[in-house]
């Protein structure tokens, strides 16, 4: 147990300063974008109602925790796999789950000015009606530890060109065709279908609970594919990360 | 006995259903306090090797034993136990070289006090404290080699292996550098030395290994190696800018041209005879000026290669 604090500390260190400017670029562009969500996606409407700019206050987090996970991270690894840096750290007398750990750990904290900014901002301007349950925080982490562990999974299975042109396809897939900034009905039935399986739909219904507890609930299902889902990443980062 | 390689062999599946041997029953042994070169072209193995005794790959078939337990089963034990400079550069981001050396120190469970004493005598000895505070993005190439070189020996555990360390380092700081590898060793910390750069291996290495397609083509010390094909003297003549046609003496045993020089060997018998021959040539103006020396490992594995790869194809 001391192996793995001592460890962890210096893992954590390593690649928090490697990436440290970054980081700090990637915390800001998110503040920026999840602020376009709550704002700038209230133009769409004529007269928006509390229940859309609901929609936006509460998917704009989850955006988030996707465009990190998903997107930014498996573009991070793509190019760390590329400069030999992972096979660098493979050779790290650590456990590669400390490394996976304090990757993710960084990956969560850049998330939070993000986060704080746009649902502050969000609740000033308009009021959407948030209704924070205590549920928040395990929440927020169980969305983002998927969208992190899933991200890690597929840029870990994927050569780096097809993982980067898949985190884009997931990049413009979750603004425009998932069902984060507004219902599921919405969309065509095939499409409902398939968000049934993904876990973007479970998501966002998992952070609407979680933020607007008296206005949505989320089912038990919808924690169940994310917890499947963060054990598939999870479990096959770690499984091709160790595999000789 | 620190490391003990018995018959690894390593087989990759390549394209349509094909295989390719990148390690053919390689047995070799290390002592501690040893530096033992591997030498080879691109291609020939040498990093399967290295990433087999390091357990980030499992080899098809054959046995490695770090003093006295099988990586095999605990492959963790042997990162504990080497550390490595790899042979592509290290993209440091933002890590300043004090930074990335003092943290792979403390990580390799170095004491805080010591890494911070070890850095900065491994930063003097280098000459790199210029650049100590500097971020990995702005460095030069060689720099930020010297950095990866710091990181794998801040904390060196028993074994260090370096994979091309003086790439990209200027001819002063590879001085440094082989005075550190050299030290290294005076604790008892073993090296292995992968390189294509033969002539400076000739000079740091206690013993070494030319690996040609997966194979060990020669194992020695390097004296062994190079009396194992021939103990000839190199004769190297520059000609004068005229004279393309000189005939080289008959003695000679082989020969060729690279612009104006001329090499050829000679048995040690006729070193007086091909003196004589050269410096009467000198007075005729024939020839600028000559050299004779002994063989270099370097000739050694252009012939021991050459011939491989002739009778490979």
């Amino acid at each position: 147990m001391m192996k793995v604090v001592h460890d962890f500390k210096y893992v954590f260190q390593m690649q928090l300063f490697r990436g440290s400017g970054h980081l700090l670029f990637f915390a800001i562009i998110q503040v920026f974008m999840s602020l376009g969500i709550v704002i700038g996606f209230t133009y769409l409407f004529d007269q928006p109602d509390t229940q859309s700019i609901l929609y936006l206050a509460t998917g704009a987090p989850t955006f988030i925790l996707i465009i990190t996970g998903l997107v930014i991270l498996p573009q991070q690894i793509g190019n760390a796999k590329t400069e030999g840096y992972v096979d660098f750290t493979r050779t790290w007398p650590v456990n590669r789950s400390v490394i996976l750990g304090a990757d993710s750990v960084i990956w969560l904290l850049i998330t939070i000015p993000g986060l704080a900014i746009a649902s502050l901002f969000a609740h000033l301007l308009f009021q959407p009606g948030y209704d924070i349950s205590w549920t928040v925080i395990p929440a927020l982490l169980l969305i983002a530890l998927t969208s992190i562990g899933v991200g890690y999974g597929f840029s870990y299975l994927l050569p780096s060109d097809l993982s980067l042109a898949l985190s884009q396809v997931i990049a413009f897939g979750a603004l425009m065709f998932s069902p984060l900034n507004f219902p599921m009905e919405r969309l065509p039935e095939w499409l409902q279908a398939i968000h049934t399986v993904l876990p973007l739909y479970s998501m966002a219904e998992v952070m609407r609970a979680s933020m607007a507890a008296s206005t949505f609930t989320a089912t038990t299902g919808n924690y169940i594919t994310l917890i499947v889902w963060c054990i598939l990443g999870y479990g096959g980062a770690m499984y091709l990360l160790s595999k000789k | 006995m620190l490391l003990d390689v018995q018959s690894i062999t390593k087989v990759y599946a390549g394209k349509a259903k094909s295989k390719i041997t990148a390690n053919d029953n390689l047995t070799f042994s290390m002592k501690e306090g040893e530096i033992f070169g591997l030498l080879g072209h691109n291609g020939a193995g040498k990093t399967t090797l290295v990433n087999q005794i390091l357990g980030l790959i499992k080899p098809t078939s054959g046995k490695i034993t770090l003093l006295g337990k099988s990586i095999l089963d605990s492959p963790e034990y042997a990162r504990q136990i080497c550390s490595v400079q790899p042979q592509s550069q290290l993209p440091l981001g933002h890590l300043t070289p004090a930074q990335a050396v003092s943290i792979m120190g403390k990580m390799r469970s170095g004491n805080k006090h010591e890494v911070k004493k070890r850095m900065n005598m491994l930063f003097e000895s280098l000459d790199m404290g210029e650049w100590a505070n500097t971020e990995g993005i702005k460095l030069s190439g060689g720099i930020r080699r010297l950095t990866a070189f710091c990181m794998a020996v801040i904390s060196p555990g028993r074994l260090v292996i370096l994979d091309e360390p003086t790439n990209d380092v200027d001819p002063i700081r590879r001085r440094y550098l082989w005075d550190m590898i050299r030290k290294l060793t005076d604790d008892g910390t073993s090296v292995i030395l992968v390189t294509h750069n033969v002539i400076e291996a000739e000079k740091a290495v206690d013993r070494v290994a030319i690996l040609n397609k997966g194979k060990f083509i020669a194992q020695g010390t390097p004296s062994e190696v190079k009396s194992s094909v021939n103990n000839q003297i190199r004769v190297e003549i520059n000609l004068a800018t005229d004279s393309k046609d000189i005939t080289i003496p008959g003695w000679s045993i082989s020969s060729h041209h690279q612009g104006a020089r001329t090499i050829f060997s000679v048995n040690p018998d006729f070193v007086p005879a091909t003196i004589e021959w050269a410096r009467a040539k000198i007075q005729e103006g024939k020839i600028m000026d000559y050299s004779l020396s002994p063989t270099t490992l370097e000739d050694v594995y252009v012939e021991l290669t050459k011939g491989k790869e002739a009778t490979a194809v």
